[in-house]
């Protein structure tokens, strides 16, 4: 198998990769570019959302997307989420609210909210909640979690 | 009371930043240098006799390093928290799918997987065992020397027959819980580094990194002070953790090649080869009187505990204690067995036990009171413990025991309120309720000390050097506060070390509802300590009799009044090489004058959590699906550390006990394998969970406990699958015995 090129940009800033076409966006944000606030749960079966990142504006599963399908695409993480040490408003609702725990979850879930938050800026909580489904967490029962992205619409509206 | 500079309030967690940023450093993202990667070749069988196991195939592989089988470790050769029965590798002998086999260490992750799938095992099978009470019968294999029965346990109080009889309805079911995983999101995992010292460091994600020490250093034969164990950020726990099999492999490897090497499971490998929930088998006969007062419970538990004891025996010992629930019954004939199978092992998962009884005491509690014509509440109400009552293991229950009957009221209440909300087009609605205790601590003539040490640093702050990890529920978070509280400094100004066996205290495993309490402890203690400190180095600097100084709130008070900051003792007490600092201990108390003896080693536990769920639940009765809308949980902790700390606890057992009683069962499939991936093993997600959670949190103090506090950690999970059985059979009148509660078994087809 060859390795292939492929440009794309993450968090705002243009990047090329060589990499085997079979590995994943997931494999090349963690190992390549050491994004490791990307993470992986479920085995790259894309059934827990831990690897969630938004891809030209929408919440993917990292772990889906293989590599080639990157070209030309911009790619948002969690690392790239605070501007100048500022936090976004979803990261400062989840750690206010309580809905960090173990945290395994929290990037991909703060990236899934973002994406949904972007789309519907003002978000019924049942919206919230079929917003994160694909987000699984076992630490919060994701009362904190609903909470945190309903407080961070609030913020994100008065601004 | 005063006002609390900190108890109580929601507090933002030291580590939120880090983890809302992904800065969080989990094992698997911390970047050395020179790494390579294991890959583990496991048994595709379930039981058999290994005649060889071929590597010369992988060996030969592109990017392989080195292969190990169990002929290479130079220790110990099997492990295990209570009983070391697992071996590392397997040696003779395969006891489960998936069991580790060999070894192998690459220069890519690829590369090594691949090689991993070229190890050829040449395994003699032998008819599985995978039922507890089938194994234990005559003429079955026996998977350890000892046989297939681990630990028995019995406890007998007053008059069984007698009981009976005296009773007006006597009540006999069956109950039987699943296999389920923790399934906590990050999987084992562990990075070893050999040193060219001669030492090795290993990071761990684990609940007992101390323990993960001295069983690296058995494996390797390796005395304990050259292995270094440290804890990066755990993606949670929920028991499974206390297990050092992944840190032990890694270790290993690393040894063997002398370099660095980082092991991470997939998913599959962390349901097939790590701790499980124990299934259980239970047969319950309960009698009582017309008006429902329990007058006999006779109960058989059969556990299985899979290929490994794990912390099986001690599992056992809390299904034993749990049986009878939160109530008086005076004459109880109680039998748990706990049995070797070829399941994957099961081990500590939060609850430890008590959700697996509580299922079944709960519901028969319901299904009596049926029976009777009775409301099984008031039903409880006439059975609850109550201060002062003997239970059946001898221990007098203390104080705490009057939550129960609040706990009840609020349950309740609850019910009342929910019965009052029409259900949707189409469904039926019912609610329903449970009531549990949870034992605190790991029972009587278990050697159970905790350490913490405080220093005081130049600038003022306090930092924690915790000896036990938190694994994310917010240990930290409660050190630290309760250390605020207990010098009278702000929570900012309080901060938490990274546990490290080489500079850390023995803080003992994080487990068994006791982490606040026994940390707590050692807080108020080290701060009592380390005042004293601060006074002795002011009177030596300030040149004036020690008692014409006291502390107050970060100063140093002098008898005229003047505050001086401590800072300053401290940054010149350093300056003459002195560090403010103190260590506490704290050992669980079993007093003996009130811990009856007469048990085995880790019976009876002693201190107790109460409260009670109630949940409503719409059922489609055509489809057979459930939705859980309402959820109110009321908990005693004794006192809130953290109010959102507890909220988050509350929340989250809740939801991992909703996934018990609805979705989740870790089944053998019909093509002989188990069910080992999040497509086929339902966790609940933020869709599943009541759009209705309320917490109701009581605060009964513990006498022993820090400014009060206790547990709450693991009694949010076993009353949420009752109750939900319960709701479910006042909607629609059918009674599941068995977990978890599918649609298939609502519905007759």
């Amino acid at each position: 198998m060859n390795s292939i090129q492929v440009s794309f940009e993450v968090n705002g800033r243009p990047v090329t990769v060589d990499s085997l076409p079979n590995r994943t966006l997931l494999d090349v944000l963690r190992e390549d570019l050491g994004l490791t606030g990307v993470k992986d749960a479920c085995g790259g079966e894309g059934e827990c959302g831990a690897c969630t990142v938004i891809m030209d504006g929408k919440s993917v599963n990292s772990c889906m997307v293989f590599i080639g399908q990157v070209e030309g695409c911009a790619i948002e993480t969690i690392e790239g989420l605070a501007k100048d040490g500022e936090l976004h408003p979803l990261q400062r609702a989840f750690a206010e609210t309580g809905a960090v725990q173990c945290g395994y979850c929290t990037p991909g879930a703060i990236m899934a909210a973002k994406a949904l938050l972007q789309e519907n800026p003002h978000p019924s909580d049942e919206e919230i909640r079929e917003g994160l489904s694909g987000n699984l967490c076992r630490c919060t029962g994701y009362v904190k979690m609903i909470e945190a992205v309903r407080c961070a619409a609030e913020e994100m509206s008065h601004v | 009371m005063s006002e609390s500079i900190t108890l109580g309030k929601s507090e933002v967690r030291k580590d939120a930043w880090e983890k809302v940023t992904g800065a969080a450093e989990y094992v698997a993202d911390i970047k050395l240098d020179d790494v390579l990667y294991g890959a583990v070749a496991r048994s595709s069988v379930h039981h058999g006799r290994i005649l060889s196991i071929d590597a010369t195939a992988a060996q030969a592989s592109p990017g392989v390093v080195r292969v190990l089988t169990a002929a290479d470790i130079p220790g110990e050769h099997c492990f295990g928290g209570l009983v070391p029965d697992q071996p590392a590798l397997a040696g003779d002998l395969v006891r489960h799918y998936g069991e580790p086999l060999a070894i192998v260490i690459a220069t890519s992750k690829a590369a090594a997987r691949k090689a991993a799938g070229l190890v050829k095992a040449d395994v003699e099978p032998i008819a599985p065992l995978l039922d507890p009470v089938t194994a234990l019968g005559t003429d079955v294999s026996k998977l350890h020397e000892v046989g297939n029965l681990i630990s028995r346990y019995e406890i007998k109080e007053g008059d069984i027959e007698e009981g009976f009889a005296e009773a007006d309805v006597i009540l006999e079911e069956t109950f039987s819980v699943p296999l389920v995983s923790p399934a906590y999101l990050e999987t084992e995992n562990s990075l070893a580094c050999w040193n060219a010292d001669g030492t090795l460091t290993v990071w761990v994600s684990s609940q007992h990194p101390f323990t993960d020490q001295l069983e690296i250093a058995a494996t390797l034969g390796m005395p304990p002070e050259k292995v270094q164990v440290k804890s990066a950020v755990i993606g949670g726990a929920f028991g499974g953790k206390e297990d050092a099999s992944l840190a032990i492999l890694t270790a290993l490897a690393a040894w063997a090649v002398k370099g660095t090497v980082r092991l991470v499971n997939t998913r599959q490998e962390s349901f097939w080869a790590h701790p499980k929930r124990h299934p259980v088998q239970f047969q319950f006969k309960l009698g009582a009187k017309k008006d429902g007062t329990f007058m006999a419970l006779k109960a058989v538990a059969h556990m299985d505990t899979g290929a490994f004891a794990s912390l099986g025996p001690a599992v056992g010992v809390i299904v034993t204690e749990t049986l009878g629930g939160s109530y008086r019954i005076p004459n109880v004939d109680l039998e748990t067995y706990v049995a070797y199978t070829n399941a994957p092992l099961a081990g500590a998962v939060r609850g430890f036990g008590s959700p697996q009884s509580h299922f079944a005491i709960e519901s028969m509690v319901d299904m009596l009171a049926a029976k009777l014509g009775l409301d099984p509440i008031e039903v409880r109400r006439k059975n609850i413990l109550c201060e002062g009552d003997k239970m059946f293991t001898g221990v007098v229950v203390n104080n705490t025991a009057n939550s129960l009957p609040v706990s009840l009221d609020r349950a309740q209440e609850a019910c009342r309120k929910f019965a009052a909300i029409p259900p949707l087009p189409g469904k039926v609605a019912g609610v329903g309720m449970a009531l549990v205790m949870q034992s605190m601590g790991l029972g009587a003539k278990v050697p159970d000390d905790s350490t913490q040490r405080l220093e005081w640093k130049p600038d003022g702050s306090l930092l924690v050097h915790l000896g036990a990890p938190d694994m994310g529920q917010g240990l930290a978070m409660a050190a630290e506060q309760i250390a605020a509280e207990a010098m009278e400094l702000p929570y900012e100004l309080v901060n938490t070390v990274g546990l490290d066996t080489s500079s850390s205290p023995n803080g003992n495993v994080s487990c068994a509802s006791r982490m606040t309490y026994m940390v707590g402890n050692t807080m108020v203690e080290a701060a009592q300590k380390l005042k004293a400190q601060m006074l002795e180095q002011a009177a030596r600097l300030l040149n004036r009799p020690q008692e014409s100084l006291s502390y107050s709130n970060g100063h140093v008070v002098t008898a005229e009044g003047e505050k001086i900051a401590v800072k300053e003792v401290i940054s010149r007490a350093a300056d003459d090489g002195i560090i403010l600092q103190s260590e506490s201990t704290f050992s669980f108390p079993y007093p003996e004058a009130t811990t009856p003896q007469h048990l085995p080693i880790g019976m009876p536990h002693v201190l107790f959590c109460f409260g009670a769920q109630a949940a409503r639940v719409e059922v489609d009765p055509e489809l057979g699906t459930v939705v859980v809308t309402h959820l109110t949980a009321i908990h005693d902790v004794g006192r809130v550390i953290s109010k959102v700390g507890v909220e988050g606890q509350i929340e989250g057992g809740a939801a991992m006990g909703l996934g018990y009683a609805l979705y989740e069962s870790m089944d053998l499939k019909e093509d002989g394998r188990w069910v080992d991936s999040f497509t086929e093993y339902l966790i609940p997600t933020s869709k599943d969970v009541p759009t209705y959670h309320e917490n109701i949190i009581l605060e009964i103090p513990e006498e022993s406990g820090p400014f009060g506090a206790k547990g709450i950690g693991e009694v949010t999970v076993p009353p949420t699958a009752p109750a939900i059985a319960n709701a479910i059979y006042n909607a629609i009148g059918v009674r599941v015995k068995s977990l978890p509660i599918t649609p298939e078994k609502l519905v007759k087809v």
